[in-house]
């Protein structure tokens, strides 16, 4: 009997797959399938939306069709550009600081090159400073970089504060999303502690854009403190710094006005970023390395027809995603 | 009778059409609003406050949602359930073995919040995730029309399902539903211990 069982049992490796794989034995067909599509018939045609359409694969043409059926008109091209006057978009003549902050060997040849630099960089430092004080009389050094300093806790203060509006007040348009950038969604403290140097200016420039009389003024303003700063993600982890540890910080930061604008305000503009800076600290957040990319094979003609034509077929889509 | 009920809604799109200024888009009742629930999403925008270096670190989580789905929320409910508690990875091998339409969703949600985790939750390892809150949504209704006998009419309804997933970092409980389950010998424990508190009536 035993035998026959086996016999009986191997049969079914014969089995064909739709059998071995899970299947339904529900069904709801109907027992007489005669009357099939009067029964059909009994519903309403409806046309069920598709929300997760996803537009951006569909085809120009296609996308054409669509909107016609719903009466949708192609938005309207919009070509301008909106730009800031008020400020400058970059440094004009940066300052360079010298090597190790002055302190470096009178030997070495970078700090020789720049000693001889620095005088006619002089100069045209004291013909900018006359000239804002041709538009602003009361600008004297000594109490703009006590300002200077106090505009730049507070920029950094409205920062830590997620004060987006209080910012706006201390840093240019330029420097605004700089100031911003990678600070979404993480908790910021940071601390003035002291001045480790007066502040000094250590270089003044002037520029007009577009017309003779409008007229910009930057200042280079030499900062050392001593400074806190802990950076926190969304959760609360520590992501880089400390709240025990103060750091030495030496900053050259550009301030800019309008100066041919009467109610133009120094702000901060920019931060000059000498190439003889220590290297970064690496984040305390750890990543897994990504994999790296394979290598594109060098192929016969017949692949490479193969691989472009996708692309061909993709270049009728972008017109779409712009729809 | 047919004919008749297509004629109705016809002439119904139509004056509709007319009375209204705007002739396009609003026609359909469906593409009026956005018809997505907000309110899930939002939990990943919350910032926590800062933590002192000998608390524990809190986990990191995701949110994630997919919208109207075309497939009924009660059914969508049962392989929401299923993946409660588990970790990423057994959560979609598990899936990708259930014969469901729905299962396909859910296991798509779920790909996407490991994603998402990874590149803007400071999740540093993919596979370092529990499914913490798994849930599905009454999404639109659209309402279609079927024939009954004797000139009546019947509803059939269209229904349209929101899936909701939480990925939270770190390894899944242990008892996820707190059914605690008891050993072999807890039970032959317990049993013995029943048997012999047992009184016998009338014995002494």
């Amino acid at each position: 009997m035993a035998n026959s069982l086996i016999s009986k049992m191997g049969a079914l490796r014969i089995v064909p797959v739709i059998f071995t794989q899970p299947s339904r034995n529900t069904t709801t067909k109907h027992y007489i399938p005669k009357f099939k599509k009067q029964r059909a018939q009994k519903y309403l045609k409806v046309e069920l939306p598709d929300p997760n359409e996803d537009f951006g694969s569909l085809s120009s043409s296609k996308i054409r069709q669509k909107m016609k059926e719903r009466g949708i008109l192609p938005p309207r091209p919009w070509m301008e550009r909106p730009f800031y006057l008020s400020a400058t978009g970059g440094v004009f003549e940066p300052y360079v600081p010298p090597e190790g902050d002055g302190k470096a060997s009178i030997v070495s040849a970078t700090r020789a090159k720049q000693a001889v630099e620095l005088l006619e960089k002089k100069s045209k430092s004291m013909m900018a400073i006359r000239k804002i004080k041709s538009f602003e009389e009361e600008f004297d050094q000594k109490e703009f970089v006590l300002q200077a300093q106090d505009t730049y806790i507070k920029a950094h203060e409205s920062l830590a504060n997620n004060d987006k509006k209080a910012l706006r007040i201390y840093v240019t348009e330029k420097a605004y999303p700089e100031f911003r950038h990678n600070s979404h969604s993480k908790t910021i403290r940071w601390k003035f502690i002291e001045s480790l140097e007066p502040p000094r200016v250590v270089h003044a420039r002037c520029t007009d854009v577009i017309s003779k009389e409008n007229i910009f003024g930057q200042v280079t303003v030499r900062f050392h403190t001593r400074q806190q700063l802990a950076v926190y993600d969304r959760f609360g982890r520590l992501l880089h710094g400390s709240e025990i540890l103060s750091k030495d910080v030496l900053e050259y930061i550009v301030f800019e006005k309008h100066l041919s604008n009467l109610y133009g305000t120094w702000r901060i503009h920019d931060k000059i970023i000498p190439d003889w800076t220590p290297p970064k600290e690496p984040s305390k957040l750890t990543r897994v390395m990504p994999e790296p990319e394979p290598e594109v094979v060098e192929s016969t003609q017949t692949t490479e027809s193969a691989v472009t034509t996708p692309e061909l077929s993709e270049k009728p889509a972008a017109p779409a995603i712009a729809n | 009778m047919n004919n008749f009920l297509k004629n109705l809604c016809i002439i119904g799109l139509k004056s509709n059409q007319l009375k209204s200024i705007h002739t396009s888009a609003p026609a359909l009742a469906w593409s009026k609003t956005d018809n997505k629930p907000k309110r899930f999403l939002r939990h990943n925008n919350k910032i926590y406050p800062p933590q002192s270096p000998d608390e524990e670190p809190r986990p990191a989580f995701v949110c994630v949602q997919k919208t109207n789905i075309k497939y009924s929320p009660e059914k969508l409910w049962y392989i929401a359930s299923f993946v409660r508690g588990m970790t990423v990875d057994e959560a979609i091998k598990q899936l990708s073995f259930v014969p469901k339409k729905g299962a396909i969703f859910v296991k798509e949600a779920i790909l996407e919040a490991q994603e998402l985790a990874v590149k803007e939750h400071n999740v540093e390892f993919r596979s370092n995730l529990w499914v913490a809150e798994s849930f599905s949504g009454k999404g639109m209704v659209i309402k279609g029309i079927r024939r009954h006998a004797r000139g009546r009419m019947g509803e059939v309804r269209y229904q349209f399902s929101h899936y909701f997933v939480r990925l939270e970092e770190g390894k899944p409980p242990v008892d996820y539903y707190k059914r605690n389950p008891q050993t072999p010998q807890q039970q032959l424990a317990n049993w013995l211990e029943q048997m012999r508190k047992r009184k016998i009536i009338n014995s002494y």
